[in-house]
């Protein structure tokens, strides 16, 4: 009997999408059921087993289970978690409240900072300190530990973040308090600031523990009913969760650390673009996942989505950086933007269209949808425009209404603003693409690199839609639309791999570095890496050093992979050369002068799954018609409309052309050259687009 | 409401673009400066100009007051070094207080922006940089003493430095790599403005920036007037009392006057000049002026040249806000933030739902530690901590958070990390804020420790020792701010003194002002100050 089925499911927002996937049969199959936001575990095992039904796949031959699941982030939201206490050292206890000490808006005088986790009555600071180089300074006051946490139990506190400060450096303060809580305490949830985030900073450390205390009971109490569900349907294989970073990991890892599980169904977007990218032998391709209410966008370069190890969750303003909780976690690096097909479009106080983030979301959705949406959106515009076909939207399971959509864009922006409902649909949609080139040129230059040089990688309900528009903004020359723009993110977890992501701060110039605590520290490293991944040697372990470093002075860092594949062979001269490239690469210039590390990084992952996207076409004619289509930069043309399921691979196609699957649909002009490869992916060729 | 503009989806995207642009140089600016002052008080702007210097782009980050004189800045330097003349790569500097930011830490620089070989704008930004020269001293008594002074000159000629020049500025500081690594941070910043400004010209086919500046100099303008024009016609006063210097009390007067859509404030009956360090050139007089009442008025409009065409801000000259050359101003952030305050009182009674009571952070109060450690390495680092902000009609004052200024607060890890510096404690200052039925937000108490076998030199230079921040509309006013030694002694708010070795400093930075009176504070808000220990000083007791 071969184990060779393994099922990917992402929980959203609105939709459960769920992908099964069998080598063996060459079978990848799709599943979508509304989210049952109560009790999330119903619907993905209704998804399971209508899956496994579907395929005919019996339970026992499941070989696997990735689950990714916006539980975190929502409870953060919601603000649903647990009654969290805080200690930290003795003079400090404000840490959260106090945050970064900055306003997030500065044109606007009464912007308000996102709430600490834990409110100040339940912050306690205890006796004992740490110094900057991991002396111990004064001995932890065990009674003072003792009498605080049992104060704040009577308060009702059901879990616990420790966070002192010089943790990163010296973690035996925060252990011994765990140690006395677990005596004097058991059962009750510890979290350390030195085992989430052992990296300088005290208010970031303290931040991401804290997090991690306030989602643990909740994800915890989940992930294990979601287990004994599996394991009730038959599936005793092993549940694996996404990360943020775009990894996955074992089930207690994840329970011990829920707050990396933040974000990581847009994580398995990117990492399935990168995916696509690597099997097309595209290395460098700017990943542009757009949903109902916002689009991603994330760079991938040498076949890897950039990451970055600072994040910020439970943004007040949801597009305004510096409005949430910072958290020190490793993340696919994307830029977030309130341009989704469910964005509302108006005019503003001085007569400019606007486009989001107010968003209408799915409910009650683009006035088109017919569900009580009043308000113009993007969608409803694309539909004006002829992007979409009112016939065959979600395979035509929603007849969407081209005239109420019509109205609503004359009454909203054509009116107001002296345009024609065309000339209103077409402005919607170049504002939004402009805001999401904005966005692109942004996250691109931050390392250094420019759109133009980049292949773009569209996916997502909206993604498609927008593709050809982008590509032209950002004077891309190729396009590819993969197969199922709607689950990628459940793709996403398949293709995965088990990533273990760590981080240890040991500033010192580059001069004066201690190689052997470095050693020691990667020793280490490696050590847990290697236990969490189960590698045993069969399968390859692949390890990635590299050090955030800046010139001394700096405040910024930037992030080298190591030379060389041992330490040893590491000198100062050869890494001050790295960063002199890797900081010319990122700033165009490089600088005289000494530089430093701050952060020495280590991941470590096992390889990924090859899993395709494709299924064999089905037969007839894929021509579907042609219709009008006002298409960006050419205005109304007639274009051939395809059905990509027939599609064969091999077949190619000039534009102007629209190409219709069940979850989306793209359009492309007529400088376009179309091919189908063997999973049914389209490439496009935008002729002239460099110049 | 505005007049219509003649392409609303056109000059969204444009507009929009352009802003981005400004951002984008200032994210690289912040990313590549070695001041810590650049990237952890926000003291930049950067900005995009078009033929006459006047701003189509601000960056949002930064200080917002300090893109409001980048245009009367460039028209100077314009007058000095005419249009004809410059070239592509070339770079003008200068910081000269009296032209561009008020006082010779931050240097200005100006970048032309080439399009097909047509000069079509200017690229600028403005940084503090970590030193430049001259003695650090309470005592300066007029500005030559303050550093060394730069008229505008070029920097660069075509794309290559002026050896010269670089060589005199890096001669006359204390840290010339940092100096000129900023410098180079600044250019960095130029480069992304002239590299967005002309793919702006190519992609919307446009021979230059004439067109699109003349419509959003224009529309800014309009949504300024129309916001003033809503404001009822007359004369608002307001006064503002602050320490200022021994002898010397800080008086600002300040009379606004609303006259159909414009706006003038004028501060006739401020203080005389001093000779000390406190005087505010008219350039961050208007900044200061401008920031408030463009967020306070028209906060959603981008800012550009035209968003200030409506106000206009006089001094008498020879006063603390208008001093004449050489006045020394290297401190002119005591007087200046003080500003804010004086236009939020005047403007109470018409806007009482917008403004803010007096923040305890106006002005802002600096600390430096100077030293040599153990091991014989010298240390130099500011300490960024904030003061309580005022509270407004609806909502309580932001605790612990900079207003007029933006300045954060850095890790005490990274500070006990770089300086041998111990910190005893760094929270909130409990019953700091002003009473109210909103309450000022609490000012936070840092001690400092000097574990080492050496004296510390601590600079204090602040204000708000004797003046708290006041309340409006019954609010009772913040604590007021102290440093004192673990044997009582208090240290003046404007003094350099030695932390002796072993000896600790208790720093109480001020809270914010009410807002109403107490006693209309719902009851529940009042329970929940005691539970938190926002205001009972007894909750430092029950957790000592």
């Amino acid at each position: 009997m071969s184990r060779t089925v393994r099922i990917g499911v992402d929980v959203g927002g609105t939709f459960t999408d769920l992908l099964l996937h069998d080598p063996v049969r060459g079978l990848t199959w799709p599943g979508k059921l509304p989210t049952t936001p109560h009790a999330p575990h119903e619907a993905i095992t209704a998804g399971i087993a209508r899956l496994l039904e579907e395929t005919a796949t019996p339970a026992q031959d499941v070989a696997g289970v990735v689950h990714g699941t916006t539980l975190v982030t929502n409870t953060l939201l919601e603000r649903t978690g647990a009654v969290v206490g805080l200690l930290t050292t003795h003079g400090f206890r404000d840490i959260l409240e106090m945050a970064r000490e900055i306003r997030f808006d500065t044109t606007d005088l009464h912007a308000r900072p996102a709430a600490p986790l834990v409110p100040r009555r339940l912050c306690r600071g205890v006796r004992g300190r740490i110094g900057a180089d991991g002396t111990e300074l004064e001995p932890l006051d065990e009674a003072d530990v003792l009498a605080q946490a049992g104060d704040l139990l009577e308060h009702g506190v059901e879990a616990v973040a420790v966070a002192m400060l010089h943790a990163y450096r010296n973690d035996r303060h925060e252990r011994r308090v765990r140690r006395l809580l677990a005596r004097a305490h058991p059962g009750l949830p510890v979290t350390l600031s030195s085992a989430v985030a052992p990296v300088l900073g005290e208010y970031e450390r303290a931040s991401t523990a804290c997090l991690n205390a306030y989602v643990q009971p909740l994800v915890a109490r989940y992930l294990d009913a979601l287990r004994d569900d599996l394991l009730a349907m038959g599936i005793d294989a092993p549940l694996r969760v996404m990360l943020s970073g775009g990894g996955v990991t074992t089930l207690d890892e994840a329970k011990e650390f829920p707050f990396r599980l933040l974000e990581s169904g847009p994580a398995a977007g990117a990492i399935a673009a990168a995916a696509v990218a690597r099997r097309l032998g595209e290395p460098d391709v700017i990943s542009f996942d757009m949903g109902g209410t916002t689009a991603k966008i994330a760079m991938v370069s040498g076949g890897e989505p950039r990451r970055t190890h600072d994040f910020e969750a439970g943004r007040v303003d949801k597009f305004k950086p510096g409005s949430g909780l910072p958290i020190r976690l490793t993340v696919v690096d994307m830029i977030e933007i309130g341009s989704g097909g469910g964005s509302i479009a108006a005019p503003d106080s001085l007569g400019l269209l606007k486009v989001g983030p107010r968003s209408a979301g799915s409910v009650p959705g683009p006035v088109a949808y017919g569900r009580g949406g009043e308000q113009p959106t993007v969608t409803d515009a694309d539909l004006v425009l002829g992007h979409l076909d009112p016939a065959t939207f979600l395979g035509g399971e929603m007849r969407l209404r081209t005239t109420e959509a019509g109205k609503a864009l004359d009454r909203g922006v054509a009116e107001p603003l002296g345009l024609d409902r065309i000339g209103a649909a077409a402005g919607i949609v170049e504002v939004a693409t402009a805001g999401m080139a904005a966005a692109a040129r942004m996250h691109l230059s931050e390392h250094g690199s420019d759109p133009s040089d980049f292949t773009l990688v569209a996916f997502g309900g909206a993604g498609p839609v927008h593709a050809y528009g982008l590509a032209k903004q950002l004077k891309i020359a190729r396009i590819v639309v993969p197969m199922r723009a709607g689950v990628m993110s459940a793709y996403g977890f398949l293709v995965a791999p088990a990533t273990v992501d760590q981080a240890r701060s040991l500033p010192s110039a580059l001069t004066g570095i201690d190689w052997d605590r470095v050693a020691a520290v990667y020793d280490e490293m490696t050590a847990h890496a290697t236990a969490v991944l189960g590698a045993d040697g069969t399968e390859e372990l692949r390890v990635r050093r590299s050090a955030d470093m800046r010139y001394v002075g700096q405040g910024f860092e930037i992030e080298v992979e190591l030379p060389g594949s041992g330490l040893g062979q590491v000198d100062a001269g050869r890494l001050q050369r790295a960063f002199g490239e890797a900081y010319r690469a990122t700033f165009g210039r490089c600088l005289d002068g000494p530089a430093e590390v701050v952060n020495w990084r280590l991941s470590a992952r096992l390889p990924g799954h090859g899993v395709t996207l494709g299924c064999e076409p089905a037969t007839g004619d894929p021509r579907r018609g042609v219709r009008d289509v006002w298409i960006p930069g050419h205005g109304r043309l007639e274009a051939t409309v395809w059905d990509r399921y027939r599609l064969r691979p091999g077949t190619e196609i000039a534009g102007p052309a629209v190409f219709e699957e069940r979850e989306s649909s793209c359009c492309f002009g007529p400088e376009c050259r179309i091919r189908v490869d063997p999973e049914l992916t389209l490439l496009v060729d935008v002729e002239g687009a460099g110049s | 409401m505005t007049p219509p503009v003649s392409d609303p989806v056109g000059l969204e995207v444009r507009w929009d673009r352009l802003a981005a642009a400004t951002d984008e140089a200032a994210s690289t600016m912040l990313r590549t400066a070695f001041s810590t002052i650049i990237r952890e008080s926000n003291d930049y702007t950067v900005v995009l100009m078009d033929r006459q210097g006047r701003t189509m782009a601000e960056s949002r980050a930064g200080i917002p007051g300090f893109a409001a004189l980048m245009s009367s800045l460039t028209a100077l330097v314009l007058d000095r070094f005419p249009a004809r003349d410059w070239q592509d790569g070339d770079c003008v500097i200068t910081n000269d207080p009296w032209i561009a930011t008020g006082h010779l830490p931050d240097i200005a620089m100006i970048t032309p922006v080439f399009h097909r070989g047509v000069l079509v704008g200017y690229a600028g930004t403005a940084a503090h940089s970590p030193d430049i020269g001259g003695t650090p001293s309470m005592g300066a008594t007029d500005l030559i003493s303050e550093g060394m002074l730069i008229p505008p000159l070029r920097l660069f000629r075509a794309g290559r430095v002026e050896q010269g020049i670089k060589e005199l500025l890096l001669a006359n500081v204390r840290l010339p790599g940092e100096l000129w690594g900023d410098l180079e941070a600044q250019t960095a910043a130029h480069a992304v403005c002239r590299r967005r400004a002309r793919e702006f010209l190519d992609d919307f086919g446009e021979p230059d920036f004439e067109r699109f500046a003349a419509e959003v100099h224009a529309v800014a303008d309009a949504a300024m007037r129309a916001a003033v024009a809503e404001l009822p016609d007359g004369v608002y006063r307001a006064g503002v009392d602050a320490d200022g210097v021994e002898g010397h009390p800080t008086h600002i007067a300040c009379a606004v006057t609303v006259s159909g859509e414009r706006i003038a404030i004028d501060y006739t009956g401020s203080s005389a000049q001093v000779p000390f360090s406190t005087n505010s050139t008219l350039n961050y007089t208007r900044a200061y002026s401008m920031y408030p009442l463009k967020i306070l008025l028209d906060p959603a409009t981008r800012t550009n040249w035209g968003s200030y065409q409506a106000i206009h801000v006089s001094a008498p000259e020879g006063t603390i806000v208008n001093p004449r050359f050489p006045a020394p101003v290297v401190a002119r952030h005591l007087t200046g933030h003080l500003l804010s305050c004086a236009i939020y009182q005047a403007l109470a009674p018409v806007l009482p739902d917008r403004v803010i009571a007096d923040s305890g952070g106006a002005p802002a109060l600096r600390v430096r530690f100077a030293g040599i450690d153990d091991e014989g390495r010298p240390f130099a680092q500011m300490l960024f901590a904030n003061a309580g902000m005022g509270a407004s009609r609806e909502k309580d004052g932001l605790s612990t958070t900079a207003f007029p200024t933006n300045s954060g607060s850095g890790s005490i890890e990274a500070l006990e990390v770089t300086s041998p510096l111990r910190f005893v404690r760094k929270e909130l200052r409990a019953g700091s804020g002003g009473r109210g039925r909103r309450r000022g937000g609490l000012g936070q108490d840092v001690e400092v420790h000097n574990p080492t076998s050496r004296a510390v030199q601590m600079v204090l230079l602040g204000d708000r020792e004797r003046h708290p921040a006041l309340g409006l509309d019954g609010g009772q006013p913040g604590a007021t701010a102290q440093a004192v030694l673990e044997s009582g002694q208090r240290v003046p708010l404007k003094s350099i003194s030695q932390l002796a070795p072993g000896a600790s400093v208790l720093i109480s930075f001020p809270g914010g002002g009410g807002f109403g009176p107490p006693q209309d504070r719902e009851p529940q808000l009042v329970l929940a100050d005691e539970l938190g220990g926002y205001v009972a000083p007894s909750n430092t007791e029950r957790h000592p």
